[in-house]
């Protein structure tokens, strides 16, 4: 059989990746291509007829206040939040690969918070912010801890990101433990031969040779943390006085809540189109300067 | 050989897909569906909804989802799946059933009931229950202070009512208001009374939006805002009000541990998880003021069910959808089914149950007397989330009233009048 015809290649792309294409077609690229189509309507979300507005939806989402506001937050959250998971996650995957003892238990508990649905967590940690923080802070009189963090506008967004780094850092984790595995030995050894301290190995060979590592870990973190939802719904609900709402929610509010359909979803093709920009860019510089082991 | 056994077996399959089809349509069944958006009262409808199927023979499912009512709806119709029966909020039925509701005009119960919805001449929302605004006491603690009988009526301005405050202060309650937080509470409940009160409120709404209500000499404004500086001032959460948790308050309210809070009726479905006490009750908010809303409760129909008039519902179903209206309100086991296994108020004159809840039992009081200032139900749908969000401020102490009036002011030119 020939195998560089055209039909040949067709007939093995169909039965290799066609059941994917087809799905993903179906879930991704279709209700995208609707969802753009939906920008330009004032669609309420439930009405039979959707009415033609042009670029209307666009020009009141750069005019909304309020989204803005929500993406700069989301940015200054995303910021800190990928920066605290990705050290802690590392320092982390450091701890359970040096050999210190019942490292496969710690890999194990640090990673059970990931397994943990975003809504629960959320309701779990409110109890925690809002009652035991609380308590604690007033039995010992700690003036800091005794008001509940949730209740002011900068004590929400720090919960959030705490809440975040506690989340995701065991996840990350696992992929830095894949990458300090990946590194052999042998390499951080010669160059300790050779006359490097410790920390010049880690620095100067570990590191660099686990760069994909830190690319995939950025990723998943950026495009996590910009869209942001389920923690952000069930811990603070953007409350105080919707100052904790971050980009995601605020869609989902224009959208849902406000049944500003057409709306919601220009906005969410601009936050698309950031998170897109900001990933695929974070990926290339990564990659770029990957070297091979 | 191979091809003829396949060719058997598929007539055989195919045979028993149709007699299986045709053997539901000998028995006749219908099947009604329902959306229940009263989560607290879910199990109570799936129970009385197999009941009903064995009396009747109309298979009821009761659904309901955590979602909101309108984003829920909203992918029902556009997954082409709508419910016959959809029970939603007041504001949906203006935004949906013009084009999605039956018209209902022609049954009988509308003569029955002061709180069904019209769009313009057609009946689309039967009114489930009757619930209403006003301030939650708790009698026993009061009296276990002040030593004689607790009479709401006698506290209606402002003035008697900081002078009781001040009583139970003196009597050992250190803090007895509660308040709470939630934007709905406060944006939706507590905000909007001030529009409801007014004289001409379709006037005021408008003058709102064009600008030119003037909100901080506004009369009904202060006088709210009075109370509700009271009930800050009292309030157990003072120093971290924007943190009080709504389990907390009521649990308080429920035990005594405080007296008033501002609430509905609703709120019962949180008070009866804890130790509550049965002397409790809602009274009007009070005021200073001489138009006579501080002997009224706010409020009126709440949550209403519209059948679907879509292609998706057959006419049968239809029909079995109004046969269950009608049952909610004739039977006497409908009736029961609200009043009793529900706990709610019922919307309809002719079902003279007694409300067994403490709270549900002031609002029928009031109800039947005619002392309920009717719902608005016309602000726009982010309302409740930015003007709640400018009442958490307030109530926070971020903002003063002069602010708090200039951003309710602000939000009303921003958005456009909705069409009623």
């Amino acid at each position: 059989m020939k195998k560089n015809t055209m039909s040949y290649k067709v007939k093995q792309y169909v039965m290799f990746a066609g059941p994917a294409t087809v799905l993903f077609c179906a879930v991704v690229l279709l209700p995208f291509v609707y969802g753009l189509y939906l920008t330009f309507t004032s669609w309420d979300g439930i009405s039979k007829d959707k009415p033609f507005v042009g670029l209307t939806n666009y020009i009141s989402a750069f005019q909304d206040t309020a989204y803005w506001q929500a993406l700069g937050r989301t940015a200054i959250y995303s910021v800190i939040a990928v920066v605290l998971v990705n050290i802690v996650a590392f320092l982390l995957a450091y701890l359970v690969t040096s050999g210190v003892k019942g490292q496969n238990f710690f890999r194990a508990g640090f990673f059970i918070p990931n397994l943990i649905g975003g809504i629960v967590l959320g309701y779990i940690w409110k109890f925690v912010f809002n009652r035991a923080f609380v308590a604690l802070g007033q039995s010992l009189s700690i003036g800091a801890l005794s008001t509940s963090w949730l209740a002011t506008t900068n004590g929400a967004m720090l919960c959030l990101i705490i809440v975040s780094v506690w989340q995701y850092a065991g996840y990350m984790m696992l992929i830095y433990v894949a990458g300090f595995m990946s590194v052999p030995k042998s390499l951080a050894e010669a160059a300790e031969i050779d006359g490097c301290t410790k920390s010049q190995a880690m620095f100067n060979v570990t590191i660099p040779l686990m760069r994909a590592s830190f690319v995939q870990c950025l990723f998943l973190t950026i495009t996590r943390c910009f869209m942001v939802y389920d923690v952000n719904l069930s811990l603070t609900k953007g409350e105080p006085f919707n100052t904790s709402v971050m980009a995601a929610m605020h869609v989902y509010n224009q959208a849902f809540t406000y049944k500003k359909y057409g709306m919601g979803q220009a906005e969410a093709l601009i936050l698309f189109l950031i998170c897109a920009i900001v990933g695929v860019t974070q990926v290339y510089i990564g990659k770029k300067g990957e070297v091979a082991a | 050989m191979k091809k003829s056994i396949s060719f058997a077996m598929a007539t055989v399959m195919a045979l028993s897909v149709t007699s299986a089809g045709s053997m539901t349509a000998l028995a006749d069944d219908v099947t009604i569906t329902i959306f229940n958006s009263k989560t607290e009262v879910q199990s109570q409808f799936e129970e009385k909804a197999a009941e009903y199927a064995e009396k009747t023979g109309v298979n009821v499912e009761v659904y309901f989802s955590t979602d909101t009512v309108a984003a829920h709806m909203a992918t029902r119709y556009a997954s082409e799946d709508p419910y016959t029966l959809s029970m939603v909020d007041a504001k949906d039925i203006y935004s949906l059933a013009p084009e999605h509701g039956v018209d209902l005009s022609d049954q009988d119960w509308v003569n029955d009931t002061d709180y069904e919805i019209s769009v313009g001449d057609a009946v689309y929302g039967f009114p489930i229950c009757v619930e209403a605004r006003g301030v939650l006491y708790n009698a026993e603690a009061i009296e276990a202070i002040t030593g004689e009988e607790f009479v709401p009526e006698n506290y209606a301005t402002l003035d008697a009512f900081k002078e009781l405050l001040e009583t139970l202060v003196a009597g050992g309650m250190e803090t007895p208001t509660g308040i709470m937080k939630e934007d709905w509470s406060l944006g939706a409940h507590y905000l909007s009374e001030i529009y409801e009160e007014q004289e001409d409120v379709d006037a005021f709404i408008t003058s709102l939006h064009e600008g030119s209500a003037d909100l901080i000499n506004n009369g009904k404004f202060n006088a709210l805002m009075d109370t509700f500086d009271v009930l800050m001032q009292y309030n157990y959460a003072k120093d971290s009000a924007i943190a009080a948790e709504r389990e907390v308050t009521e649990q308080k309210l429920a035990e005594g541990e405080i007296a008033f809070m501002f609430g509905g009726n609703w709120d019962w479905s949180v008070i009866n998880a804890y130790d509550y006490s049965e002397k409790m009750g809602m009274m009007p908010v009070p005021q200073n003021t001489e138009d006579g809303t501080n002997t009224k409760l706010v409020g009126g129909g709440s949550k209403y069910f519209f059948i679907d008039a879509s292609d998706n519902t057959s006419d049968e179903q239809r029909q079995a959808a109004k046969d269950f209206l009608n049952w909610l309100v004739y039977d006497e086991e409908g009736q029961s089914f609200l009043v009793n296994d529900c706990a709610l108020v019922p919307a309809f004159s002719n079902n003279a149950l007694e409300v067994t809840d403490p709270l549900g039992n002031s609002v029928k009081k009031y109800a039947d007397a005619g002392a309920l200032v009717p719902n608005y139900n016309y602000a726009p749908d982010d309302h409740l989330s930015l003007c709640g969000a400018s009442f958490q401020k307030y109530l926070a102490g971020q903002i003063d009233r002069a602010g708090f009036a200039e951003e309710i002011e602000n939000y009303w030119k921003s958005t456009t009048p909705v069409e009623h």
